[in-house]
C-alpha cells in the first residue's frame, strides 16, 4: 500500500469507531422508526405490513393532536425563551466580581445537576395543595390567610410546569453565556470607556455580538432538549386532564404504552424528529454560511 | 502441538454437544409476575417464602424445569410483556387485561395446559370473566373487592352514619365541611388514567348503568350513565372531594385518608393493611358504596390473571411438553400451603375454592369479603374494545372535569367504541 492510500484511509480508521456505535445507537434506531412509522402494528408490538401513510393520518387525524403540537410549542418558545433571558442576566452578574462568587455559580448548578424526575417530584409537593411547603411558608408569614390551590386549573398546571422546565434550563443557558463572557477581551470596554460609551452601548454593541455564538449553541441545543424532554411534564401531570398538558414526547409515549395505538405513536415521532431535523438544519445553515463569511 | 489442539478442540465440541444435549431435556418457562406489593419480589425470587422463594422450591420440585421468573411493577409490565411478546420470549404472564392477546391469537386456551383438577377449584364465575367464543383463555390468580371506607372517630364525633344513598352522601359531606371548617375532604375521587375507569364502575352501577347493556353490548352513553357521572362531576364542583381528581390517584387518596384528612374513600378491601404500613392511628371500618335513591348498590370487583402464550416455534412433542410444565407450574402455584401464603401476604381475596377455609381461619375478615365478591360486579374485560373503553370513559371525565358536556362526551365514546367492534368483526 504507497504512503498516500494509506494517508487518506487514516482517518477514515480512527473515525471508524465512533461511526460504529452511531450506526448501531442511533441509526439503527431511527431507520427501526421510520419502517414501524409505516408498517401495521398490533397493540401487542407485533409488526405487520407496509400501510403507508396510514399512521400518519390516523395520528394526525386523534382528537388531541392539535392541542398537544399547540402546548409543544408553547413550552418550547416559553421555556428557551425566557431561560434564555434570564440565564442571559444571571451570567451577566456571575461575571462581575464580587465576594461568594464561586459558591453562587456552584448553587446555580444544582438544579441543573439534580435528575429532571428528582425536580418536578420536588415542586409537585411544593405546590400541593394539602401539605405543600409554598402554602406553609406563605400561611406561616401570615401572606395568606388559607390555603391556596395552587393548581386549580390545567392552564395553571401547564404554567407550572414551564416555569419548572425555565427552572432547570437556565443555569445550562448561564454557563454557556458565561463562557462566552469570558472570552471577551477587556480591553474593548476600556476602549469604549474612554470613548464615553454608556452601559447600555457596550452590552449592544460589545457583549451581545460576542456572545451572540455561544446564545445560537444554547439556543439551538435548548430547542432540541426541552422538545424532547420528558420527565417534567409526566411527573407532574402525566398529561392530564384528558391530554390537556401533554407535550408531543409525553403524548406518544402514552400513546405507545397506555393506549397501545402504537403505529399513529411512531408516526408522532417521525413528526418529532424531522421537526428537530429542520430546526437543526436551519442552524447547520446559519453556522455554514458564517464559516463562509469568514 | 498441533495435536494437542486438535484434542483440546475435539473435546470443546463434544462438551458442547453434550450441554446441547442437556439443554433440550430442559423445559425454560419464562414467567412475568406483576408487583402486588414489596413483598412480592421477595416471595417469588428472595426469601419471602419460609426462608426460601417460590423459583428455589419449585425447580427443586420439577428438575426438568426452568424458571426465568421476573416480577414487574405494574407501571411497567404493559411494555415489558409487549416486548418480550414481540421476542417471542413470553410464556406466561401475570396481568389484568387478556381480551386483546386472545383475538390477536397470541394466547394458549387454558384447557390445553391446566390440570382438570385445578380447573375445577377456580371459582366459577371468575372463571366466566375470561371466556371469549366459548373458550377460557386465561386463570384468576387473585380478586379485590371495593368498599366506602370511613373515619369511624370523625363520624362518631359528628354524630352521623356513613351514606348508602347518593342525597346522603351530598348531606353527610356537607356537614363534614361545615364540622372541620373545611379542613377535611369529605369523600374522595380518583378520576386518573391509573384507575378513573372504577370511578366510573362505582357511580354508573350505583345508577343502574354501566360499561354494558343486558345484551353484553356497550352502552357507555346510557341516560343513566350520564346522570351518574354529572352526579360524580358535581361532587367536585361542590367542593365535598380532593381538589385535583385528573391527578390525584387512589394511592394519593389513601394517604389522605390514613393521615385523617379524608373521612371517605372508596378502597380494596386491604385498606386496613395499607394504612396500618403508613402507621396510620385512624379508626376506619367498611360499608357499601352509596347508590342513587331506589338504585341497590353494586360491589365492585377487581380480578388479576394468568394466561400462557403460544410458541409456534415447537414441535407438537415440545408444545405437549412446554404444556405440561405451565400446568406444574400452576399446580405449584394454587397448592393451598403456597397459594394461601401469597394470598394473605398481599391482602387479597383468592380465586379458588381450596384456599377459602385455610384464608378464613387466618383471618375471619375473609368471609364477608368473599361474600361481597360473590355479588360484585366486574369489568367487562372480556370483550376486545375494554383498553380502548377504560381509557375512553376516563378521558371523559377528564373533559367533564373542564366543563365539558358529559353527555356529548360518552356519545362520543359510544360512537367511537361501537365503530371499533364493527371493524373488528
Amino acid at each position: 500500500m504507497n504512503r498516500t492510500l494509506q494517508k487518506k484511509i487514516k482517518p477514515y480508521i480512527w473515525l471508524l469507531p465512533s461511526i460504529i456505535l452511531m450506526a448501531v445507537f442511533v441509526i439503527f434506531p431511527i431507520l427501526i422508526v421510520f419502517r414501524l412509522a409505516f408498517s401495521e402494528v398490533s397493540k401487542a408490538g407485533i409488526v405487520g405490513g407496509f400501510v403507508g401513510f396510514k399512521n400518519f393520518r390516523d395520528a394526525i387525524g386523534l382528537p388531541a393532536f392539535k392541542t398537544v403540537m399547540l402546548n409543544t410549542f408553547y413550552w418550547v418558545i416559553s421555556v428557551v425563551g425566557l431561560s434564555t433571558v434570564f440565564g442571559f442576566i444571571i451570567a451577566m452578574v456571575l461575571n462581575q466580581k464580587f465576594h461568594g462568587r464561586k459558591i453562587a455559580r456552584a448553587i446555580l448548578v444544582l438544579p441543573w445537576a439534580t435528575s429532571l424526575v428528582i425536580q418536578a417530584s420536588v415542586w409537585n409537593y411544593i405546590i400541593k395543595y394539602e401539605y405543600g411547603n409554598l402554602n406553609n411558608v406563605l400561611l406561616n408569614l401570615g401572606i395568606i390567610k388559607e390555603a391556596i390551590n395552587w393548581r386549580s386549573s390545567y392552564q395553571i398546571e401547564f404554567i407550572w410546569e414551564c416555569g419548572v422546565g425555565i427552572f432547570v434550563t437556565i443555569p445550562f443557558v448561564t454557563f454557556c453565556v458565561l463562557s462566552g463572557l469570558q472570552s471577551i477581551d477587556s480591553t474593548l470596554y476600556e476602549a469604549a470607556d474612554i470613548d464615553g460609551a454608556s452601559y447600555w452601548d457596550k452590552l449592544w454593541r460589545i457583549t451581545v455580538p460576542l456572545v451572540k455564538p455561544s446564545l445560537t449553541v444554547s439556543t439551538v441545543l435548548n430547542i432540541i432538549y426541552v422538545f424532547n424532554s420528558f420527565p417534567i411534564v409526566y411527573t407532574m401531570t402525566k398529561g392530564a386532564p384528558a391530554n390537556k398538558t401533554d407535550t408531543l414526547v409525553t403524548y406518544l409515549y402514552m400513546l405507545n404504552y397506555y393506549n397501545r395505538q402504537k403505529g399513529p405513536a411512531t408516526a408522532l415521532s417521525v413528526i418529532g424528529f424531522l421537526v428537530l431535523c429542520i430546526c437543526a438544519g436551519i442552524y447547520m445553515v446559519g453556522v455554514m454560511r458564517k464559516e463562509e463569511d469568514l | 502441538m498441533k495435536k494437542i489442539m486438535a484434542m483440546l478442540l475435539a473435546l470443546v465440541m463434544v462438551f458442547a454437544l453434550g450441554t446441547s444435549a442437556f439443554a433440550a431435556d430442559e423445559i425454560t418457562l419464562d414467567v412475568i409476575i406483576c408487583q402486588y406489593s414489596p413483598g412480592t419480589q421477595d416471595w417469588f425470587l428472595g426469601t419471602g417464602m419460609d426462608g426460601s422463594n417460590f423459583v428455589d422450591k419449585f425447580e427443586a420440585e420439577n428438575p426438568g424445569i426452568k424458571l426465568n421468573l421476573e416480577v414487574v411493577s405494574w407501571n411497567d409490565v404493559y411494555t415489558v410483556a409487549d416486548t418480550r411478546i414481540a421476542d417471542g420470549k413470553l410464556d406466561i404472564l401475570n396481568i389484568d387485561v387478556f381480551a386483546n392477546y386472545a383475538n390477536e391469537g397470541l394466547l394458549e386456551p387454558v384447557s390445553q395446559y391446566c390440570p382438570e383438577d385445578l380447573y375445577n377449584d377456580f371459582f366459577p364465575s371468575f372463571i366466566a370473566n375470561s371466556v371469549i367464543d366459548d373458550t377460557v383463555w386465561a386463570v384468576p390468580d387473585l380478586a379485590s373487592a371495593r368498599a366506602l371506607w370511613y373515619n369511624v372517630d370523625m363520624f362518631d364525633e359528628m354524630g352521623i352514619e356513613p351514606p348508602t344513598t347518593w342525597a346522603e352522601l351530598e348531606d353527610v359531606s356537607q356537614t363534614i365541611l361545615d364540622f372541620y371548617d373545611g379542613e377535611v375532604y369529605p369523600w374522595g375521587i380518583d378520576m386518573t388514567t391509573d384507575e378513573g375507569q372504577a370511578a366510573f364502575a362505582y357511580y354508573t352501577w350505583g345508577n343502574g348503568g354501566g360499561f354494558i347493556d343486558e345484551d353484553g353490548n356497550w352502552a357507555l352513553n346510557s341516560d343513566a350513565n350520564v346522570e351518574a357521572i354529572e352526579y360524580a362531576i358535581s361532587l367536585v364542583n361542590n367542593g365535598y372531594t380532593n381538589p385535583n381528581p385528573a391527578t390525584q390517584t387512589r394511592y394519593d387518596l389513601e394517604d389522605m385518608f390514613a393521615a385523617g384528612d379524608m373521612a371517605m374513600v372508596i378502597a380494596p378491601n386491604d385498606m386496613p393493611t395499607y394504612c396500618a404500613g403508613k402507621d396510620s392511628t385512624v379508626n376506619l371500618a367498611s360499608a357499601p358504596i352509596p347508590a342513587n335513591e331506589g338504585m341497590t348498590g353494586s360491589g365492585v370487583g377487581v380480578m388479576d390473571r394468568v394466561m400462557a402464550f403460544k410458541d409456534e416455534s415447537l414441535s407438537e412433542e415440545e408444545t405437549a411438553a412446554r404444556d405440561e410444565a405451565i400446568g406444574k407450574f400452576l399446580e405449584f402455584f394454587y397448592r393451598p400451603e403456597n397459594y394461601v401464603g401469597w394470598v394473605s401476604m398481599e391482602g387479597f381475596l383468592p380465586a379458588v375454592n381450596s384456599a377459602v377455609a385455610a384464608l378464613v381461619e387466618s383471618d375471619p375478615s375473609f368471609e364477608a369479603w368473599l361474600s361481597v365478591l360473590d355479588t360484585s360486579k366486574f369489568y367487562p374485560t372480556a370483550l376486545g374494545e375494554w383498553d380502548a373503553v377504560k381509557q375512553g370513559v376516563i378521558k371523559a371525565e377528564q373533559n367533564a372535569l373542564t366543563g365539558a358536556d358529559v353527555r356529548a362526551e360518552l356519545d362520543a365514546l359510544q360512537a367511537d367504541i361501537v365503530a371499533q367492534a364493527e371493524a373488528a368483526k
